[in-house]
């Protein structure tokens, strides 16, 4: 009896072991079930941020093989108003746009007469905040990789790592050694030819730095320029940067009275009449910065602003010599 | 035995929450900052700011910019090798180049 009741108890108290090993065993899976639910939604949630980049065009369509190592091929502009960058520069140069949009970036492509001129990307600035659009210049490379190690041991700063764009190639953002920001590119569909630049198309650029001397050598080693003396006033330094047997860029000192004036890199496009456009810049919402000049090749060149304050230069080459100043 | 049903929810509660705080914290590109004033962000192209209220002018008068037409405006000749310059001077037989000149109707080879 005493056996018997034991063995009741046993037997009653078995099934309730077992079912509650049962019931815990239960539990676990669900919560293990959740937890990977959980892990999942997590890696799902990431999915976004490593979609691919977006896909930009090729700056040379079709693609060629000319490698134009030191020559400027590609100019992009970063502004916080793309409708109203997007309105001037048609409105100013006839340009086209083609949208591109994708992880959560809107750029455009702009066009002119089919033809790639340049891209526009817009990024928001934070309420409160102030920040310089700018045109980014783009140097043609062979290697970026290689660029990088010639830029730093020449005393630039690496702005943006070297990274693949589909379709475009690889690039790569540097601070000179005077500060003046300029990217370096390996197009992938080759570079633009050596041919000039038609009205509305980007024809020359120039770096107005604090030290002309320092950063032509700068650009030698990068680029292997051959570099010329210019014509300059007192205390000042103009020189000619060349590649190919051809003029790429100038390199000025910055002008004594401007203290808060930093290194930078200015691209010109080419116009027609240098005075109407500035006239023209100032009807769509843009500043004149420097106003219309005669320069060294007979032509007028001048400085604007884009309503959202992106500076660039407007540079009339005229088709004839005969306004050609020789100093 | 009894904590059990408390552990699980607890755990899983904390695991998902880091693996989604974790993964998304994975961003391919940005963010890029830079001492100098400058902000640049990405994933494309590279998008960034110059420092603001940048001043811009005071180009006097022999203030020029652009390249010359054509021929040879040479200041100076260097050698080459030998100069009170941290650049080397292209050589002093070498005439001053233009830009390119030929039109895109005349071809897309220009040199």
């Amino acid at each position: 009896m005493h056996l018997q009741h034991n063995s009741s108890m046993i037997n009653s108290i078995a099934p309730n072991r077992i079912g509650a090993q049962k019931t815990q065993t239960d539990q676990a899976r669900y919560f293990l079930g959740q937890w990977l639910l959980a892990a999942l939604l997590g890696i799902l949630s990431a999915t976004p941020a490593r979609a691919d980049p977006i896909q930009l065009p090729a700056i040379v369509e079709p693609a060629t093989q000319e490698h134009h190592v030191g020559k400027v091929i590609f100019v992009e502009l970063v502004t916080p108003d793309l409708a109203a960058a997007k309105q001037f520069y048609a409105g100013l140069f006839g340009w086209t746009f083609r949208d591109t949009q994708a992880d959560g970036i809107e750029y455009a492509e702009a066009f002119l007469d089919g033809h790639p001129v340049a891209g526009l990307v817009h990024k928001a600035v934070p309420a409160g905040e102030h920040r310089q659009p700018a045109w980014l210049s783009f140097f043609a490379v062979g290697d970026v990789d290689a660029a990088e190690e010639i830029a730093l041991q020449n005393g630039a700063k690496v702005l943006f790592e070297p990274h693949s764009v589909p379709d475009r190639g690889q690039e790569a953002v540097f601070a000179d050694p005077q500060g003046a920001v300029f990217a370096v590119l390996t197009s992938s569909s080759g570079d633009p030819p050596d041919i000039m630049a038609t009205p509305g198309e980007w024809i020359w650029s120039s770096l107005i730095t604090s030290d002309p001397d320092t950063d032509a050598a700068f650009y030698q080693a990068l680029f292997n320029y051959e570099v010329f003396e210019l014509p300059a006033s007192k205390g000042a330094q103009h020189l000619l940067l060349a590649s190919d047997n051809y003029a790429r860029a100038s390199a000025n000192t910055l002008p004594a009275n401007r203290p808060h004036a930093h290194p930078h890199w200015l691209n010109y496009v080419r116009v027609k009449n240098t005075v109407k456009m500035t006239a023209k810049v100032v009807v769509l919402g843009g500043r004149v910065l420097v106003e219309p000049r005669v320069d060294r090749h007979g032509g007028k060149v001048a400085v604007v602003a884009d309503p959202l304050g992106a500076p660039f230069g407007l540079l009339e080459w005229p088709d004839t010599e005969n306004k050609e100043v020789r100093k | 035995m009894s904590g059990l049903p408390l552990r699980w929810p607890t755990l899983a509660f904390v695991g998902g929450t880091l693996t989604i705080l974790l993964s998304g914290c994975v961003v391919a590109d940005g963010g890029y900052g830079y001492d100098g004033g400058y902000e640049y962000g990405g994933g494309i192209g590279a998008a960034y700011y110059e420092p603001y209220g940048a001043d811009y002018g005071g180009w006097g008068p022999g203030y020029r910019v652009a390249p010359y037409r054509g021929g040879d405006h040479r200041l100076t000749g260097g050698d080459g090798h030998a100069s009170e310059h941290t650049y080397r001077s292209a050589p002093a037989s070498r005439s001053m180049p233009s830009i390119p000149s030929q039109s895109r109707s005349d071809g897309l080879r220009s040199r």
